[in-house]
C-alpha cells in the first residue's frame, strides 16, 4: 500500500520521534559499504609505521585497542559504588607481552598461529570494557569440546595403568573379550576431568604468564582468586584451543593440545 | 488391574528356595528344588482355574529347565535355551547375543560395519540402573559417544553460525544431543525397551530399570561452590563462567540432586514424568553408547558420518529460538560497535490504520541499507520486530549450509583449510 501522503506535524514529530535514540556524533559515521576500519589480521608482523601513515584521518587503529566512539556512554555514572579503589584496574595493553606468552604457551611458532586480532581476542574475557570489545565465550566453548574429547582420547590409547587386578564378577560371568573394548574400560579408572582439572589447568596457565596478559575486570582487584581468576584463566585456554582450532584445523588443534597442554600437565 | 512387578516375583521365588541366592553352579541340583508346590503356585500368576488345581513340579534332571522363571514348564515350554541361572543374573550374558533376532535386526538396520560385534552392540544397550558392572553396562561407551556427539555438533554449529550468541548456541545443542532428542533417535531406530532386566530378556531390547539408580554419564563441569544459594534463591548463573562450570548445555552440575534423582523409587501404576524421564535418558545413552561403540571398533570417520547422518541431518529451527529484551536498543549498539550509520525505522507502507486490524510495514535502514523489515499491528510492534529481524539477520548469518568442519582435516589429503570467521561476540543489550 502507498504510504500517507498527508505529512502533518504530528505525523512528522512521531517519524522524528521513531529515530533510533542516538545522540549527534561529531565525525560522520561511515557507509555501510565502504571498508571498515581496517583489521590488523592479515600481517601478523605488527608494523608501526603503517598504522601511522594515515593521512589527515582518524588514526587507524586496531579494533582490538580501542572502544568504539559512539558505544561510550555520557562519561560519568549515576552508578553509587561502594569502594572506588575496586574500580581501578589495568590490563595489558603491550603486543610483545602476548606474543611473549603465546611463545611460552605454543613454542616458537605460536605468535604466528593466529592474527592478531583473533590472538587478543582468545585472552579478553566478557568483563573487559562492558564487553564492548569482544569476548572469548564462544571460542572458550569450543575449546572446552576439543580439549574433553582429546583427552578421552588421550585415556584410550595410552597404555592402561597397571591397576588391582579388578575384583570377579559377583555372578560369575566373564565380559566379552575384544582388543578395541580394552580401550574404552580404561575410562573406569581415569576420567578427562580428573587429567585436566581447572586447578591443573589454573597451574599451567599462571606458569605460561596468562594471568599477566588477560583482559578482564575483576570484581576485587585485591583478592583475584575470589573475583574469579581460575574461570577467566580457564576460559582464556580453553579460548586459544579453540581459535587455533577454528584458524587451522583439527589436526593441528590436536597436536597442539597433546604436545603442550596435556604432555605439561603429566598425562 | 494392579500392574505386575516381576522384581516382586523374583524376589518371591528368591524367598521360596531357601539359600539359593548363594548357590554356586557346583552345588547339587536337588538343593534348587527344595520348594514346595503350593509356594511355588502362590508366586505364579495362573491362566486359568484349572491350573491352579493341579501344580506340577517340572521333571529334574533335564538340562533346559534348570531356569526358574514362574511358569510350568511342562504346560509352557521355554521357547529358547537360556543357560543356567540367566534370571539371577541381571543382564543377558554375551554369548546370548550372537542368538538374537531382533539385535542382528538393529545392527543391520543400522548399516553398523562388520567390526562392531554383536555383542559390543548387546552391550550398549544395558543401562547402568539394569546392570551396575562397568564391564557389562553401557556407562563407557555412553561417556566416548557423548564426548563425540557434542564435538561434532559443536563444530558444526560454531562453522555454521559464527555468529550465534552464546545462550542460543546452548540451545542448539541441547536441541541437537540432548537427552530428549537422542531419546527420539533411538525410538527412530526402532529401539524398544523390556519392561524390566534380567539375564532372560532378549539381548536386542533396552534395558533399564525404573527402581534402581544408574550412574550417570558425567562430563565436564564441577559443583559451584554457591550451589545451595542457586538453588534456594535462583541466582542466575552467568553466561561465561557456564563454560568453566556447567556442563555441555550450560546447566548446572549438582551430584547431590543427580543421585537424589537417580535413587528415588517410583511406584506407580502408570508411570508419571519422572519414569519418562529415567526412560528418555537410557534412551540417549543408548544412543550415544551405539556412536561409542562405533567409534571404539570402526574408528573415527565411521562414527562422525554416523552422527553426521543421523544428528546433525535433523533440522532445528534457530530463528525461534531468539529472545529479545529491547531489540532497538540492541541494534542501536550493534551499528555503534560495527561502525554502522545509525539505525532509523522508516515505514514502508501500511493500511487500515483506523480500522480495527492494521498493518504497518517498517524498515529498518542504515543510511541507505535496509537491516531489516517486518509488519505488526501497530507501529511500536512493526519496528520492534523490524528490529528483531535485522538482529536475526546478524546473529544467524551462515557462509552456507555444506560448511567444512575442523575434524575434516583429520582426513587424508584433505585441502588445504580456509580459516573459519569468528565473531568477536554478540551485544550485550539486556
Amino acid at each position: 500500500m502507498a504510504p500517507n501522503p498527508s505529512r502533518t506535524v504530528i505525523s512528522a514529530t512521531s517519524q522524528a520521534l521513531r529515530r533510533c535514540a542516538c545522540p549527534a556524533q561529531p565525525a560522520a559515521p561511515r557507509r555501510l559499504m565502504q571498508a571498515t576500519r581496517p583489521l590488523s589480521s592479515s600481517s601478523t608482523a605488527r608494523s608501526p609505521e603503517a598504522s601511522e601513515s594515515a593521512t589527515g584521518q582518524q588514526q587507524e587503529r586496531p579494533r582490538w585497542s580501542y572502544t568504539p566512539e559512539r558505544m561510550k556512554g555520557p562519561g560519568f555514572s549515576i552508578n553509587p559504588v561502594k569502594n572506588p579503589s575496586r574500580t581501578i584496574w589495568h590490563n595489558n595493553e603491550d603486543p610483545a607481552k602476548l606474543d611473549a606468552m603465546y611463545n611460552r604457551l605454543l613454542g616458537s611458532k605460536g605468535p604466528d598461529m593466529l592474527p592478531d586480532e583473533i590472538k587478543w581476542l582468545a585472552v579478553t574475557h566478557k568483563s573487559f570494557d562492558q564487553g564492548r570489545r569482544g569476548f572469548n565465550t564462544r571460542l572458550a566453548y569450543f575449546g572446552r569440546l576439543i580439549l574433553s574429547l582429546e583427552t578421552t582420547r588421550h585415556i584410550m590409547i595410552s597404555p592402561a595403568p597397571a591397576r588391582d587386578p579388578p575384583s570377579p564378577d559377583e555372578f560369575g560371568r566373564e565380559p566379552f573379550q575384544h582388543p578395541a573394548l580394552v580401550n574404552i574400560d580404561k575410562l573406569q579408572t581415569r576420567q578427562p576431568q580428573d587429567i585436566v582439572s581447572k586447578e591443573k589447568l589454573t597451574k599451567l596457565a599462571i606458569e605460561v604468564g596468562l594471568p599477566e596478559v588477560v583482559r578482564w575486570k575483576p570484581k576485587m582487584p585485591e583478592n583475584l582468586e575470589a573475583s574469579g581468576l581460575t574461570v577467566v584463566l580457564n576460559t582464556s585456554l580453553f579460548a586459544i584451543i579453540g581459535a587455533i582450532s577454528l584458524q587451522h584445523g583439527a589436526e593441528v588443534a590436536q597436536k597442539i593440545v597433546r604436545e603442550k597442554i596435556l604432555r605439561r600437565l603429566g598425562a | 488391574m494392579k500392574r505386575l512387578r516381576l522384581d516382586q516375583w523374583t524376589g518371591q521365588l528368591l524367598l521360596a528356595r531357601p539359600g539359593a541366592a548363594s548357590v554356586s553352579a557346583s552345588a547339587p541340583r536337588a538343593v534348587l528344588r527344595s520348594t514346595t508346590p503350593l509356594s511355588r503356585c502362590a508366586a505364579v500368576r495362573c491362566q486359568s482355574t484349572a491350573a491352579a488345581a493341579s501344580p506340577s513340579i517340572p521333571a529334574q534332571g533335564t538340562p533346559e529347565d534348570e531356569y526358574i522363571d514362574g511358569t510350568d514348564h511342562a504346560r509352557f515350554p521355554p521357547l529358547e535355551n537360556l543357560p543356567p541361572r540367566a534370571t539371577s543374573m541381571p543382564s543377558p550374558p554375551p554369548s546370548r547375543a550372537l542368538e538374537s533376532a531382533k539385535l542382528a535386526a538393529l545392527h543391520a538396520r543400522l548399516a553398523l560395519p562388520e567390526k562392531l560385534p554383536l555383542q559390543t552392540l548387546a552391550r550398549a544397550l544395558v543401562d547402568a540402573s539394569a546392570d551396575p558392572s562397568p564391564d557389562f553396562n553401557n556407562s563407557t561407551l555412553a561417556f566416548v559417544g557423548q564426548s563425540l556427539i557434542h564435538y561434532h555438533v559443536g563444530e558444526y554449529l560454531m562453522c555454521r553460525y559464527p555468529r550465534l550468541p552464546m545462550d542460543i548456541l546452548y540451545a542448539a545443542m541441547k536441541g541437537y544431543a540432548g537427552h530428549t532428542t537422542l531419546h527420539h533417535v533411538a525410538r527412530s531406530w526402532g529401539v524398544e525397551h523390556a519392561a524390566a532386566p534380567g539375564g532372560e530378556v532378549d539381548p536386542g531390547l533396552l534395558q533399564f530399570s525404573m527402581h534402581k539408580p544408574g550412574d550417570a554419564i558425567t562430563g565436564f563441569g564441577y559443583q559451584r561452590a554457591e550451589l545451595k544459594y542457586l538453588r534456594k534463591y535462583n541466582w542466575r548463573h552467568s553466561i561465561s563462567s557456564r563454560i568453566v562450570f556447567d556442563d555441555d548445555f550450560g546447566e548446572i552440575v549438582d551430584p547431590e540432586a543427580q543421585r537424589e534423582t537417580l535413587g528415588r523409587r517410583t511406584d506407580t501404576q502408570y508411570g508419571d514424568a519422572f519414569t519418562r524421564s529415567l526412560a528418555e535418558r537410557a534412551y540417549a545413552n543408548c544412543t550415544r553408547a551405539v556412536v561409542g561403540a562405533l567409534y571404539t571398533h570402526a574408528g573415527r570417520e565411521p562414527a562422525k558420518a554416523f552422527v553426521r547422518a543421523h544428528i546433525l541431518s535433523r533440522h532445528l529451527d534457530l530463528s525461534q529460538l531468539f529472545a529479545f529484551k529491547k531489540p532497538a536498543k540492541e541494534l542501536s549498539l550493534l551499528c555503534a560497535r560495527e561502525d554502522f550509520e545509525p539505525p532509523v525505522a522508516r515505514l514502508l507502507s501500511e493500511t487500515g490504520r483506523l480500522s480495527r486490524t492494521p498493518v504497518f510495514v517498517v524498515g529498518i535502514f542504515s543510511g541507505k541499507d535496509k537491516l531489516g523489515e517486518a509488519a505488526g499491528p501497530s507501529l511500536e510492534h512493526a519496528r520492534a520486530k523490524a528490529a528483531m529481524n535485522a538482529l536475526k539477520s546478524w546473529y544467524l548469518y551462515s557462509p552456507g549450509e555444506h560448511v567444512r568442519v575442523p575434524s575434516d582435516m583429520l582426513a587424508e589429503e584433505a585441502k588445504p583449510w580456509e580459516p573459519v570467521h569468528i565473531d568477536v561476540g554478540e551485544i550485550i543489550g539486556r
